[in-house]
């Protein structure tokens, strides 16, 4: 077995497997701890407060807006680039047919592909520039913050260094790097991916049946 | 008719179908060397025709055709050009070939020079007091900039060095790898660096015009040997470094881009010229940043903090941007 034979094989279930039960654990987790009980009378629904809390936070506050508007951008750049190349790149989508869904749809032309790559790079260095530029940024920023930016820039680097797939290396070198993301991902900040539904709908919820308007 | 008749005919019949395939398969049969050409008929013959000029005539006219465009139709026969031949020379025997002396180079003196005078301290120490000097939307711009660049840098220097220095070093396989990754990488931030350029421009060209206190810099070589140099915001050599980043970048990015997108110029002459400046103010601009770099962290005490939290110490602005201390503080800087 060759070394991309491995890392797109044995390798990748690993990586995914780790992913999903991973992801699951936590999010389970999360939400096995529940909420202590609230014992005052609801003034509103708690319901409807998750879910605009969760709507609500996708747009910047009108007072916050003129002063958040780089990493508003860079934020929505970076990761709806990042859901678009994953999920409608020619190669991305000929591997999850072959590997694992066993159908495929239209991939991105190359042109578009480029395009968002460049919005989702640019998303991505601009987050990280401001982490080290903005002194609280800085303050509050561990290692694992940094670690998480990194790695998911060789995840993207990488895969466009493959772009052009003339040598089985750039691809083996992508994939094992997708795979250490893959297995890191759970057990790091990077879960934020899927937990920011719960904490977005927790505040949303507390302030939702106390009667707040968000 | 009995049958053999009909099966003579038959054959007959055969025979004559056969023989006038082969005259006309014929025609398409490449004449022997020493064939003589028809006179011509002023008509265009079969486009497999010998033609009536010999391969040295040919080639003769090929090397002494007008150096035009390959693509425009070419009503002289021309079909080479020279000029592929020269610019492949120069960019192979020059510009590839030499790209790193001058990096290099600069790296070595900027060692010596810190070997011999050390790290620039700030002369009165550290105040404890910091003046803000950059907003975080000006730091964010420089740092995403100087991403793109060392990202471009990179990727630029292994497409250039390949062939000459790559290839004896590592074989041509790893080569190939390296430089497929390389194009490939370059090619996706290319475009980046344009909208970096931009962002720069904006949030830096206040304060970058060149003002009459700038020649006393200049007399005074920055300061480097010594004496004190007065300055606004930006000193001479900033401002250098700013008007070469953005000048050199727009013709950076002009060619860029005609190179990533060939198509869009029909004179190939205008991407060979591209390619020559293309890497000739790579091989500047790299040049000047790594003595920018030097003197933005290890080069001089207290510089670094401008761009990592946007506020310098007092001291620091008073002995390098005294001018721009007292503008911003409206204290004297001789206090």
């Amino acid at each position: 077995m060759g070394f991309l034979d491995f890392v797109e094989g044995p390798l990748f279930v690993i990586a995914a497997i780790t992913f999903v039960l991973g992801a699951l654990w936590r999010v389970i987790g999360i939400i096995r701890i529940g909420r202590k009980k609230d014992i005052s009378p609801p003034k509103g629904s708690a319901a409807a407060g998750f879910i605009k809390g969760n709507l609500r936070h996708f747009f910047p506050r009108g007072i916050f807006a003129r002063r958040t508007w780089l990493h508003i951008i860079g934020g929505y750049g970076f990761h709806i680039g990042l859901f678009v190349l994953v999920f409608f790149a020619a190669p991305h989508i000929a591997f999850l047919d072959d590997r694992i869904l066993g159908f495929g749809w239209q991939g991105m032309p190359r042109w578009a592909f480029v395009l968002v790559a460049d919005v989702a790079f640019a998303g991505l260095i601009v987050l990280w520039v401001r982490r080290i530029s903005d002194p609280v940024m800085r303050l509050i920023s561990d290692w694992e913050d940094h670690f998480g930016s990194w790695l998911t820039f060789l995840v993207m680097l990488t895969g466009c260094l493959a772009m052009q797939q003339s040598h089985d290396v750039l691809r083996a070198v992508h994939m094992l790097v997708i795979d250490v993301w893959l297995i890191y991902f759970p057990f790091s900040r990077l879960m934020h991916a899927f937990t920011f539904v719960l904490s977005r709908g927790n505040t949303g919820a507390t302030y939702g049946r106390k009667g707040m308007n968000l | 008719m009995s049958k053999f008749a009909q099966g003579a005919i038959a054959l007959l019949l055969l025979l004559v179908i056969a023989l006038f395939a082969t005259q006309t398969n014929a025609q398409n049969v490449r004449p022997p060397g020493d064939a003589v050409n028809l006179e011509s008929t002023g008509q265009p013959g079969p486009s497999n025709a010998l033609g009536d000029r010999s391969d040295s005539e040919i080639w003769d006219a090929f090397r002494g055709g007008d150096p035009n465009d390959l693509l425009a139709p070419r009503p002289d026969g021309v079909v080479l050009s020279t000029t592929g031949q020269h610019w492949r020379e120069f960019r192979e025997n020059y510009i590839n070939k030499y790209a790193l002396w001058l990096p290099a180079g600069v790296i070595v003196i900027l060692t010596l020079f810190h070997l011999i005078s050390g790290k620039m301290k700030i002369s009165a120490g550290r105040s404890g007091n910091m003046i803000p000097r950059f907003t975080l939307n000006a730091r964010v711009s420089h740092w995403f900039m100087a991403s793109i660049f060392i990202l471009l840098g990179l990727s630029g220097i292994t497409i250039m060095i390949a062939r000459p220095i790559l290839v004896p070093l590592l074989g041509s396989k790893v080569t190939s790898v390296l430089t497929s990754a390389a194009l490939q990488g370059h090619n996706l931030f290319g475009p980046l660096f344009v909208v970096a350029l931009l962002w720069m421009f904006i949030k830096f060209v206040r304060g970058n015009f060149f003002q009459i206190v700038d020649f006393k810099w200049i007399f005074k070589l920055g300061g480097f040997f010594g004496g004190h140099v007065s300055s606004r915001q930006f000193n001479f050599g900033e401002k250098s470094w700013f008007w070469m980043v953005i000048l050199v970048g727009i013709v950076m990015s002009a060619t860029g881009l005609a190179l990533e997108f060939p198509w869009i110029m029909e004179d190939i002459r205008l991407l060979q010229l591209s390619t020559i400046l293309h890497g000739i103010g790579a091989i500047a601009l790299i040049s000047v940043a790594i003595g920018h770099i030097y003197i933005g962290t290890i080069g001089m005490e207290g510089s670094i903090d401008s761009m990592l939290k946007g506020e310098v110490d007092e001291n620091w602005a008073k002995e390098h941007h005294d001018l721009w201390y007292e503008e911003v503080t409206g204290k004297s800087a001789k206090d």
